[in-house]
């Protein structure tokens, strides 16, 4: 089976700081927050038109820049990456239990 | 009037029924799902199925730049000849017709209008540069505006990704396409009998609807000669939060749910990520949280502390009546419910043994054993009533719990404790393994409450359980043949893994239970079970469990609306 979802790297620059916030938000509700203007998310092809649609209404296309970069199928891809300080895990889907 | 006359065949303006006062008017959208698919109209405009897709989002995306509406258009005659206007979402109705359009953009130049439909992608490389299903919506905006006394020849595709415009004319060709279309798809919704699915067709893999539909399964339980692709078999995206930390708060913060314990926030959960919320015991949603999942057809269930169900919260439930009206009317019928629970009690028997089979750790081969359940399989299929068979299930439940404690594995120390199991009971159950059973069927029971209400079933109207005050007698029903499947042998799991320990339950005034660490052990377990992909016996294709019972509800679905012959229990070998 056609892999589903897809392993995505977020970054943004963006030039009004009202702007960044509305960003920011909408972000942390689409993927997991990295570090500074960078997420990752985990997204179908469905999310995926919803999150550029949405992104795309918020930002103003002369000033601001979103970069959204597919890493991989989100249950195979293994990223290789050189994380210092922090570690870095590729975002996985579970259930919440509490 | 002369004989030699060829009688002049009178074109009726409004060839289908006049629209009474009460007949909705049909949106020019609808006319070309009918084009596209006669099934898809029907399960949008008469059942009111409605399903997202990546295709239908783009399309949304598309369309919002012509969105804001413009106020005042003119009138047919207030348009001056050499007048060059733009006009954005215009909303024109016909009761006439009875055709509703929505209108991207409307251009008016010498006199004439132009209807401009926006359209997702890229002009498409065919013979008439555009599919028929997209310039019958168009014509209908056409017909439309001619009702209105404006002179509209021809319209306008627009493709937002090759940004081309491609014009379309009005043509007779296309009129009788689409007055065709219009009436066709009046005929299905006055008839109230589904249009067949596509036989293999290019179209379903890119139909949103086609989880909903099941083309090609429902084709193939009809006695069709091709297996079926797993279309449908999508997976989950979004999965359940359980809360039963005590005195645990779920509230929302932007596009997260965020859940506390004693003020501090110990988790979150992305929206787009919940498929459910099980909030155990005293667990509290703040009520814009619980608003918002309702907005958003999350549900949520309660139960008690020990796991059993109570109840559930939704927004304003499932459009399709269609679909209850045919489970109500079927519930009435005595020999419908008989049927229906043949089935269910005897899927129900041969995943028991199966699971026996499987999981036996006895020294010697129970044979004899496995031989009496499959007698009594097909006995429950010869039974006369329901109270007959309900004493059939309870011989092989007897039968089957006989044995329970021979699928457990035993500590080889002595000295340690470990599980024992010697008759069911339950309410309150009284030693650890009737408390995972009574606990692992109440998470069952939740799980089939939830997924036939999604498909649109009433989970409460049943057929082998009759109906009693909040029991979700239909949920009962149809988790029967899962019970070993997912519950027993989740219990099973727990115990032989040494996932829960006998240190892990409290016993208090002679019934047992788990304690919290227990507890979350076994949902852990539980939602990895429902995860596990299977092969679907009949269609040949993987898919997990979870996934699997909403494709076996709405199979349910499809027998009670009788486009099945008969409804397809599942079993495993
Ligand atoms: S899945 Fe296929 S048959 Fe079903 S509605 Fe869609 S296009 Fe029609």
């Amino acid at each position: 089976m056609a892999a589903y979802e897809y392993l995505y790297l977020v970054t943004y620059d963006i030039s009004d700081p009202k702007r960044w916030r509305r960003v920011f938000k909408l972000m942390k509700g689409y993927g997991d927050w990295l570090q500074l203007s960078v997420f990752q998310c985990r997204l179908s092809r469905k999310r995926h038109a919803e999150l550029i649609a949405l992104l795309d209404g918020i930002i103003h296309h002369t000033e601001d820049h979103v970069l959204i970069i597919n890493v991989g199928p989100a249950e195979s891809v293994k990223p290789q990456v050189v994380s210092l300080g922090k570690e870095f895990e590729v975002l996985e889907r579970q259930p919440v239990i509490v | 009037m002369p004989e030699n006359d060829t009688p002049i065949q009178l074109e009726l303006p409004m060839p289908f029924p006049e629209l009474g006062g009460d007949m909705p008017l049909l949106p020019a959208r609808m006319v070309n799902e009918y084009q596209y698919c006669p099934r898809l109209a029907y399960l949008e405009w008469v059942q009111g199925e409605w399903a997202a897709s990546a295709d239908t989002v783009e399309g949304d995306h598309t369309h919002r730049r012509v969105d804001k509406p413009t106020r005042n258009f003119p009138e047919a005659g207030d348009i001056e000849p050499h007048e060059v206007l733009h006009g954005r979402s215009i909303t024109l109705s016909s009761n006439r017709l009875g055709l509703i359009a929505k209108l991207d953009l409307l251009e008016a130049e010498d006199g004439r209008v132009t209807p401009v439909d926006y359209k997702r992608g890229k002009r498409p490389h065919i013979a008439k540069n555009a599919y028929d299903p997209e310039r019958v919506q168009l014509c209908v905006q056409g017909l439309v505006l001619k009702e209105h006394g404006y002179v509209c020849e021809e319209g306008e595709l627009y493709f937002a990704e090759s940004r081309e415009r491609v014009r379309v004319a009005f043509d007779q060709d296309l009129q009788d396409l689409t007055l065709n279309a219009v009436n066709g798809l009046r005929l299905i919704a006055a008839g109230g009998h589904i249009p067949q699915p596509l036989v293999d067709s290019p179209k379903c893999p890119r139909c949103s609807l086609v989880g909903i539909c099941l083309p090609d399964e429902v084709n193939f339980l009809q006695g069709g000669a091709i297996e079926p692709r797993p279309l449908a078999v999508m997976r989950d995206e979004a999965l359940p939060v359980y809360v039963q930390a005590y005195k645990g708060k779920i509230a929302k913060n932007a596009e997260a749910l965020e859940i506390s314990v004693d003020d501090a926030v110990v988790q979150s959960a992305r929206l787009i990520d919940v498929s459910q919320v099980v909030a155990m015991g005293n667990v509290y949603i703040t009520t814009p949280c619980l608003q918002d999942l309702m907005k958003r057809n999350i549900p949520v269930s309660w139960h008690s502390y020990g796991g059993w169900f109570i109840g559930h919260t939704v927004g304003t439930g499932h459009k399709n009546v269609e679909l209850r009206t045919a489970q109500y009317r079927a519930s009435f019928e005595e020999h419908i419910c008989l049927t229906i629970a043949r089935g269910l009690v005897r899927a129900k028997i041969q995943n028991c043994r199966t699971l026996l089979r499987r999981n036996w750790r006895g020294d010697d081969k129970p044979d004899a054993l496995l031989d009496r359940l499959k007698a009594l399989g097909e006995k429950s299929l010869r039974a006369t009533d329901l109270q007959q068979l309900l004493g059939i299930e309870g011989a092989a439940a007897a039968e089957y719990f006989g044995a329970f404690d021979k699928l457990i594995k035993k500590s080889d120390d002595p000295r340690q404790m470990s599980f024992d199991f010697a008759t069911r009971n339950r309410r309150p159950p009284t030693d650890p393994v009737n408390a995972l059973l009574s606990f692992a069927y109440s998470m069952l029971v939740r799980t089939w409450t939830m997924n036939a209400s999604a498909v649109g079933l009433d989970a409460y109207r049943g057929f082998y359980h009759q109906p009693r005050y909040g029991r979700p007698a239909l949920a009962l029903d149809l988790m029967e043949p899962f019970r070993p499947l997912i519950a027993d042998s989740t219990v099973l799991q727990v115990i032989n893994n040494g996932e829960v320990r006998p240190s892990d339950f409290i016993s208090a005034a002679g019934s047992v239970a788990l304690n919290e660490a227990g507890r979350k052990r076994f949902i852990a377990a539980f939602e990895r079970r429902l995860a596990q992909e299977v092969t679907h016996p009949l269609f040949g294709y993987k898919t997990e469990y979870r996934r699997l019972f909403e494709i076996q509800a709405r199979l349910f679905g499809r027998y009670l609306l009788g486009e099945l012959a008969e409804y397809p229990n599942f079993t495993t070998r």
